[in-house]
């Protein structure tokens, strides 16, 4: 009798052992796939950086030392190692594009033309899409950090080496952060 | 717990208006069990009819009742599931966006996607100057947004962000799903009764005279099973819609909070939403079977409360956003 009580007792455990290593595994996995999401916009970013240059040197080709920023913000993102520098040379290179399109304002030529309104436009979207990408990142993470820390998944974080991921700062000058909560 | 840019548990929100907390992952849980119940329900309730129809006609071929009527609620329930979605986007006569035409609303659309943790819906678009959005589709990986070319036209990103989250919301907690089949369910047993009231009119129940002389009391228990079965198919269809109509009211106020929660900007959706209100053009001519999956009812003078209204007032839900 008390050999089943016992059995019984250990496939509990056992079944619920493995629902806890699954969950924390998918949640490790979403925020990973989260991140390469933010490398793939990244990455785009990159792509239209020549293509816009070339386009605003087509117009103001003497203002040298913006174009000079955003190519040294392309290298260092295209250079960096792991996810802050990354990130890091991602916000440097927003902030250099930011002037270059102040730039373009002075010329109404620059803005009429069709492929410039374009690029603008995908830089933009490319730009929302990194501060979405962001957002869900750190959504993610914060799920991944709970499940780890509380019960039941801290008895398994330290078995499996879990360690807590690291949240990305967001400047906030990029993203007007709203006086939003949704929950307690 | 604050944490930068990155707001608080992504499935729960708490609805300011009621102060009720919601779980999303709950909710949609709820939501596919109901769908399911609803499909009991259906096939208990198309038996019923079919088994009340051939004891008012000819008790022999219950078997034989039950089994259409069966048939009928099965192929309208295969038809929601499967169909529901490219049925919509044709009563609406929508169009798929190509990024060259509305590269605008494709990034859109792709950032909010990202930041629901979605797939990207397919994108399609109206060709209206009446500012509106729908979505269908069955779940995530089958879903798609259509949007007006006025909506586009006349939002700024903020703003086509909040209604583009709207619309991913309903699919995100399966509303579409489940509106869809509620929606079978009415339309299997409209046309039962079509066909009953049909069969009436042409005398088919003559047979029931000739037996009815050698048996009085079966032909009592009869006459009430006939009643019984009027009322099932007269006022069936007309519970259901009311329920359906209450469900896509309530669902309205919870899509237009995940919407902010997923934007993290309620006053896109709200500043959207009065320029949706206040638009005095020309109107958007949709089928009635389609006007409920809009963000705000293609007809409607946006204040009246009513038991058929598909939507809430809009300036409820405007409110409501602002207080968030």
């Amino acid at each position: 009798m008390a050999t089943i009580v016992v059995l019984v007792i250990l496939a509990i455990l056992a079944i619920s052992a493995v629902g806890v290593y699954n969950r924390i595994i998918s949640l490790e996995n979403r925020f990973q796939n989260a991140w390469s999401q933010i490398d793939v916009q990244l990455k785009r970013r990159v792509d239209l950086i020549p293509n816009l240059v070339e386009t605003v040197k087509g117009y103001a080709a003497h203002e040298k030392t913006v174009f000079e920023e955003v190519a040294r913000s392309r290298q260092a993102l295209m250079s960096a190692k792991d996810v802050n520098e990354s990130a890091q040379a991602a916000n440097q290179m927003t902030s250099a594009l930011g002037r270059l399109f102040a730039i373009a304002e002075n010329y109404p030529e620059l803005k009429a033309n069709e492929n410039f309104k374009m690029l603008q436009e995908e830089l933009s979207g490319v730009e929302n899409k990194i501060a979405y990408a962001r957002q869900f990142y750190n959504d993610a993470v914060l799920q991944y950090n709970n499940a780890i820390e509380t019960v039941p998944g801290v008895f398994m974080a330290g078995p499996m080496n879990k360690k807590q991921a690291v949240f990305l700062e967001i400047p906030e000058a990029e993203r007007e952060v709203p006086k939003v909560s949704f929950a307690g | 717990m604050t944490v930068p840019g990155a707001g608080v548990l992504p499935d729960v929100i708490t609805d300011r208006a009621t102060g009720r907390r919601i779980n999303l992952l709950d909710w949609q849980a709820s939501n596919r069990r109901l769908s399911w119940l609803l499909g009991l329900v259906m096939v208990a309730l198309l038996g019923a009819i079919g088994y009340l129809l051939a004891q008012v006609t000819n008790p022999a071929s219950a078997v034989f009742f039950v089994a259409a009527a069966g048939a009928v609620g099965a192929g309208q329930t295969v038809i929601a599931y499967w169909f529901s979605d490219q049925l919509a986007l044709g009563a609406a006569g929508a169009r798929p966006a190509t990024k060259d035409e509305y590269r605008y609303l494709v990034n859109v659309t792709e950032a909010v996607a990202i930041g629901a943790g979605v797939p990207t819906p397919h994108i399609y678009v109206i060709d209206s100057p009446a500012p509106n959005a729908f979505a269908t589709g069955r779940d995530p990986q089958h879903a798609s947004i259509a949007v007006t070319r006025g909506l586009v036209d006349m939002l700024e990103r903020q703003e086509l962000e909040g209604v583009v989250a709207h619309e991913m919301a309903h699919v995100r907690n399966y509303d579409i799903r489940f509106l869809s089949m509620l929606a079978a369910t009415v339309g299997a047993i409209v046309i039962l009764r079509d066909l009953v009231l049909r069969w009436f009119q042409f005398g088919a129940l003559g047979g029931r005279g000739r037996r009815s002389g050698g048996d009085r009391g079966g032909n009592r228990g009869q006459g009430i099973m006939g009643i019984l079965l009027l009322v099932l198919l007269v006022l069936g269809p007309i519970l259901a819609t009311m329920l359906r109509l209450a469900v896509s009211r309530r669902r309205e106020f919870l899509a237009d909070a995940t919407g902010a929660y997923i934007t993290r900007n309620p006053e896109g959706l709200a500043r959207a939403l009065e320029k949706l209100a206040a638009y005095q053009g020309e109107g958007l001519q949709v089928s009635e079977g389609v006007r409920h999956m809009f963000i705000v009812n293609p007809l409607a003078k946006h204040n009246a409360v009513d038991l058929f209204a598909t939507h809430p007032p809009i300036q409820e839900r405007i409110d409501r956003l602002k207080r968030m």
